[in-house]
């Protein structure tokens, strides 16, 4: 009885594994199963992830929160001052507030750009036992998104648009190890290819062997055939570290993206761009360096003093970098 | 395992993934994020016989195949969770009754967690998927695994009392 318990056992082991090896092969051999179930469960999904992130959009940062707690003991009573006057002045909920900087923060780059944008709100992160780095966006089909459009945030690039329903559509970042961008560096034009690493830095690789890379250059993104799946001259990063060793046909360095992909609240998709290329308009400029002069004045009290008194050196000179 | 019971956990599993796929993974959890699904699915499947592990684990993988965000190709999460289970069959005899070994199971649970995470990774190497550098995944199988072992011990009895709810007499016999 527990021979043939074991053998039904066994059996059905056989049958699970060809069936899901089977399942594997015709997703392989192009026979796309998976793209209309996943297509469904996103449809269900989307609606249950809106209502989700309302409710997790104060508590999706705690654990961060929870690291800086030392932190915020010192700044309570300053918080508790300031707190006073921030009553008054509150109007909006500071939830929305935010959401409200990001998206003018977007739509600026958007109308510098002369792009025709689509705003959505991030209502979900892909799985963590998926490998994959996506969000789900509030927008779908209904809201002109299609498959392949590039993804925007007030900083520049976030990713590609993966697959469409009709109320959501998933992104793809930049950071998935998936990810491949054409971009240059804005100044010298030197053509390279941006790679997602899985985190928050990406790996620049540069096509022309002879071309240099500096600490610091600017990057945007090179653009595809009618504007898919990438747009020209939007900001992509910044180089952070150049490798400088010879083994490498071609240079590559250390990127850090311009767009935080861990807060991202408010995205905009491109629909249509404008005739003109910006070239490298977008690129964010680095804030000036502001130098401020603090010279003593005497004081009445310092001037009235005794004549035997030396005069008052006037204070030195500060330079201050801001 | 009854066909009956295989329904009502595949129910059970698809509100899990739901809650996954749309609560659990808005949270930033530090170092890496944490799979519910996963310890949940984990957990039955230690609790059941042979012929469960294998239909738990396929059914699971099934719906874990269905997650919009996968680039996978369909059915590797089934062959994957089909294999762990076939695992966890045979090595949960030398270990007993979890539910009289807590700490056993804890740990039964977040190996396993690791363990599966980890062929999935090998799969899709075999397969020729790029799934990032080695040090960020290992860093996410390991994130995933410290977090089953702080949350499962919440689920397990939880997980007892709901098989022991779908489980029938003639099964308890």
């Amino acid at each position: 009885m527990a021979a043939g318990g074991n053998n039904r056992s066994r059996l059905l082991l056989v049958i699970l594994l060809v069936t899901a090896l089977f399942l594997i092969t015709l997703d392989l051999r192009g026979i796309n199963i998976a793209k209309n179930s996943r297509s469904a469960t996103q449809s269900f999904l989307a609606p249950v992830q809106r209502g989700f992130s309302d409710f997790f959009s104060p508590v999706g940062n705690f654990f961060g929160d929870v690291k800086n707690f030392g932190k915020a003991k010192a700044q309570i009573t300053d918080l508790q001052k300031e707190n006073a006057k921030l009553k008054n002045q509150l109007v909006l909920n500071s939830d929305v507030k935010g959401q409200l900087a990001k998206l003018k923060g977007v739509l600026n780059l958007a109308g510098r750009g002369g792009y025709k944008v689509v705003a959505a709100r991030v209502i979900g992160q892909g799985s963590a036992s998926t490998f994959t780095q996506t969000i789900t966006i509030d927008a779908g089909s209904s809201d002109g998104i299609q498959k392949d459009m590039t993804v925007i945030n007030e900083s520049g690039i976030v990713g590609v648009v993966k697959s469409v329903t009709g109320s959501s559509a998933i992104v793809i970042l930049m950071s998935d190890p998936t990810f491949r961008i054409g971009v240059r560096i804005a100044g010298t034009q030197t053509v390279g290819i941006l790679l997602g690493q899985g985190n928050s830095r990406y790996t620049l690789q540069l096509l022309d062997p002879t071309g240099t890379i500096k600490f610091g250059d600017a990057l945007v993104s090179l653009g595809s055939d009618n504007n898919h799946p990438f747009v020209p001259g939007l900001p992509v990063g910044s180089v952070s570290f150049v490798d400088h060793s010879n083994s490498a046909l071609t240079q590559t360095a250390s990127v850090t993206g311009y767009a935080n992909l861990n807060s991202l609240g408010v995205v905009s998709v491109i629909t249509a761009v404008g005739k003109q290329d910006p070239k490298d308009s977008l690129v964010p400029t680095p804030d000036p360096t502001k130098t401020i002069y603090v010279t003593a004045t005497p004081t009445p009290s310092a001037s009235n003093a005794t004549s035997n008194s030396p005069a008052p050196t006037p204070a030195p000179t500060v330079k201050a970098k801001k | 395992m009854s066909w009956t019971r295989a329904g009502i956990f595949s129910v059970f599993l698809f509100v899990v993934f739901v809650i996954q796929e749309a609560a659990i993974s808005k949270i930033n959890f530090p170092i890496a994020g944490f799979s519910l699904y996963l310890a949940v699915l984990l957990g039955l499947m230690s609790l059941e016989d042979k012929f469960g592990a294998f239909v738990l684990g396929f059914i699971g993988g099934l719906i874990l195949d269905l997650s919009p965000s996968s680039d996978s190709p369909f059915g590797k999460w089934a062959l994957i969770l089909t294999i762990i289970g076939y695992l966890f069959a045979t090595n949960r005899e030398s270990i007993g009754d979890f539910t009289e070994r807590p700490g056993s199971f804890v740990i039964f649970i977040s190996i396993g967690a690791a363990l599966t995470l980890l062929v999935f990774l090998c799969f899709g190497v075999l397969l020729g998927e790029n799934n990032g550098s080695f040090g960020t995944n290992m860093l996410t199988i390991l994130g995933n695994s410290l977090w089953t072992l702080l949350f499962a011990p919440i689920l397990l009895p939880g997980l007892v009392k709901w098989r022991s709810i779908t489980i029938n007499s003639r099964e308890r016999a």
